[in-house]
């Protein structure tokens, strides 16, 4: 069987310690594949963002294991998690994180400035990125001087820029009016795809529905991982994506990895 | 590649904020340049001594007398004591005759073949054809060796020829009628002396060829050149008995520095019966009175920079502070935490560079302005064109910035630290 880009078995993630401790994540199995958008929903203090943040490789597992492209993760050292994360993860947040004083390519290169590419390198291919949002004309602009919807194209730019295999993003529309959620969603699933593996965090249920699967956290447990399939939803925006997944779509609940090992 | 980065983004940061950074600045200008015009004038002044001691006869001179001078010489020769010296028959000018100087001549590290037994010349006065006036003088020919005398105009007397050459003190040429110290060489002036019993004016024609500059020790009066000195002292003691004429009461000579230090000298002649005295005794109090205030400004200067140093930590702790999320940022993109405390190292020696940089250019700027100042007429040190207050070089500046940008990397050490660490979920979370 093909292999999967993500494989997390048994993930707990403790905070703090003993009589304050508090157990974000308990015993989380699933496993993504390459292409696929996922989106993962919950309550926020659900747990959700925790998962995400492990399967980004932003912290560290308490116990079990995030194995990206059959790299066991917890096995690295700092500077191969720096390098994964830069090389194979794109990441979009609600809040954009985009450098306010900045041009628009300064923060579009940072990733290939930490890449430690080439000057002209990171140009061409910012600007690449660019276009594939359709901001080449907003280069040269102080970042701080677009609107929210430009922002968080820009920030798509940024995450795309190093050509990831894998894209978080982080409540991609939270912060945008339908309109302009509506055309950085198109992006996104755009991506897709182009065969970059999508993982959304929100509470956006519309969102939610418009990717392959659903796996939605409470109180830190998978409670439910569904194909959009299996619950008869219809968007246009994610017919291509739910047309190439359809021949492995099962309804299967509370997923683990146990079958493919 | 990445280092260029590094610089980039480090000096793009320094200017994100520019009041705060320009005050840091100016906090580390201060401090670099209070120690920068401490050393340059530290500088100067070392160069004006050793140019003193130079023309005192440099490290290796030493004046002999018979050990019974010692404490009178070495009491007038240091400005004597604020109380009467109660008589001792045994400490009293004395002579030395031939047999001591040859005893002298024999003593190891003592350089038996530069012996100069300085002549009293007993000169009344100096005057020339253009001028009425007569003027008291002192006159005394160059010892042998390595003096280095400073000139306005012309050079010193010749030893090795018998024609009679005068090097004049500052303010004489001008005092005899000529025009410049310039106008005054290849002139003849005219040296007047007295036979002790007739009271007979003896006139001696010198040329000039030379003209001193002002020094802060005078050396011997006027200088004439060998010849000169033995034909007026034959004039001056030709009714002398010939007993008399072959006592000697201070000889000038050299040691051997490579042997003995000049205290260790002293201690070799003092047990043979002989009492010197060296350039350090002539010079000592002066150095020791510069090296003290340099090193009060010194400690000021040191202060200021380390008032600016925790100026820099502050800094960079609320850099570090405004741009958290910046940080958290470009860790969750992959960067090290080594390169985090590296861009903000490298602020910290950005700041360092650019105040002392400042430092260098507005010390040197202010010191030549002053240098120029006390040179002008009126200028406290218009009578020592040699001396230059401030002496600024490579050596001396180029150290200091190095030190101060060091001191700003120590400053950057804990707040770089502080950054390098952020949790990058934590940091993105940050309000």
């Amino acid at each position: 069987m093909e292999q999967p880009v993500i494989e997390v078995n048994n993930l707990v993630k403790i905070y703090g310690k003993r009589s304050t401790a508090f157990t974000a994540l308990k015993k989380i199995n699933l496993e993504i594949k390459e292409g696929e958008s996922v989106a993962i929903v919950g309550k926020s203090g659900s747990g959700k963002s925790t998962l995400m943040h492990l399967l980004a490789l932003l912290d560290r597992p308490t116990e079990g294991t995030v194995t990206v492209d059959g790299i066991d993760s917890t096995k690295l050292t700092n500077r191969q998690l720096n390098k994964l994360r830069n090389q194979s993860f794109g990441f979009v947040f609600q809040q954009f994180f985009i450098n306010p004083q900045d041009s628009v390519l300064d923060n579009v290169t940072l990733p290939l400035k930490i890449a430690g590419k080439r000057r002209k390198v990171r140009r061409e291919l910012a600007m690449k990125a660019l276009r594939t949002v359709g901001l080449t004309d907003r280069a040269k602009f102080k970042a701080n001087d677009l609107s929210g919807g430009q922002k968080q194209r820009v920030c798509i730019a940024r995450a795309i820029v190093n050509d990831p295999k894998i894209l978080f993003a982080d409540e991609p529309t939270g912060n945008l009016d339908s309109t302009t959620g509506d055309k950085v969603i198109k992006l996104l699933f755009g991506l897709q795809k182009k065969g970059v593996t999508l993982i959304i965090v929100t509470h956006d249920e519309d969102l939610a529905m418009m990717c392959d699967r659903q796996i939605r956290i409470s109180d830190g447990k998978i409670v439910e991982d569904s194909t959009t399939k299996s619950r008869k939803a219809k968007k246009t925006t994610s017919k291509t994506a739910k047309a190439k997944n359809m021949p492995k779509s099962k309804s299967t609940k509370k997923q683990t990895a146990k079958g493919d090992k | 590649m990445k280092f260029f980065d590094i610089l980039r983004t480090a000096n793009h940061n320094l200017f994100r904020n520019k009041v705060r950074t320009a005050l840091t600045i100016i906090a580390i200008f201060v401090g670099s340049f209070t120690i920068i015009l401490n050393v340059a004038i530290n500088a100067g002044v070392n160069a004006f001594i050793d140019d003193q001691t130079a023309s005192l006869g440099g490290e290796d001179y030493l004046m002999v007398m018979s050990a019974g001078s010692a404490n009178t010489i070495a009491s007038s020769m240091m400005g004597g004591s604020d109380e009467p010296t109660e008589y001792d028959p045994s400490q009293k000018v004395s002579a030395m005759n031939a047999e001591e100087i040859e005893k002298l001549k024999s003593i190891d590290g003592i350089d038996g073949d530069n012996i100069y037994i300085a002549k009293q010349i007993p000169i009344e006065y100096i005057t020339s054809d253009k001028t009425d006036k007569k003027y008291t003088i002192n006159v005394g020919a160059m010892p042998p060796g390595d003096f280095k005398i400073g000139a306005t105009a012309g050079h010193i007397p010749n030893n090795k020829t018998n024609e009679y050459q005068i090097m004049l003190e500052p303010g004489y040429a001008k005092a005899l009628g000529f025009e410049s110290d310039e106008d005054a060489i290849g002139k003849v002036v005219a040296l007047v002396m007295l036979d002790p019993f007739t009271n007979q004016p003896m006139e001696f024609e010198a040329k000039v060829v030379g003209v001193q500059a002002q020094g802060v020790v005078a050396v011997n009066g006027s200088l004439i050149s060998l010849a000169l000195e033995d034909a007026m002292y034959e004039a001056g003691t030709k009714h002398y008995p010939a007993e008399q004429k072959e006592l000697v009461y201070t000889v000038q000579t050299r040691f051997d520095t490579s042997k003995y230090t000049e205290e260790e000298i002293k201690k070799v002649l003092e047990e043979n019966g002989f009492y010197a005295v060296g350039v350090s005794d002539m010079m000592g109090m002066i150095r020791t009175f510069f090296d003290v205030i340099m090193i009060v400004f010194g400690i000021f200067g040191g202060i200021a920079l380390l008032a600016a140093a925790i100026g820099i930590v502050n800094t960079l702790f609320m850099s570090v502070e405004e741009r958290t999320r910046e940080i958290g940022l470009d860790k969750a993109l992959g960067m090290s935490s080594s390169r985090v405390y590296a861009e903000f190292a490298t602020e910290a020696i950005m700041l360092g560079f650019w105040g002392s940089v400042v430092g260098v250019l507005v010390a040197v700027l202010i010191g030549t302005a002053v240098n120029s100042a006390v040179h002008a007429p009126g200028g406290f040190l218009e009578v020592f064109p040699t001396f230059d207050l401030f002496k600024f070089t490579v050596g001396n500046i180029l150290p200091i910035v190095l030190t101060v940008m060091f001191i700003a990397f120590l400053a950057g050490t804990i707040p770089a630290w502080k950054a390098a660490h952020k949790n990058p979920i934590d940091a993105l979370r940050y309000e």
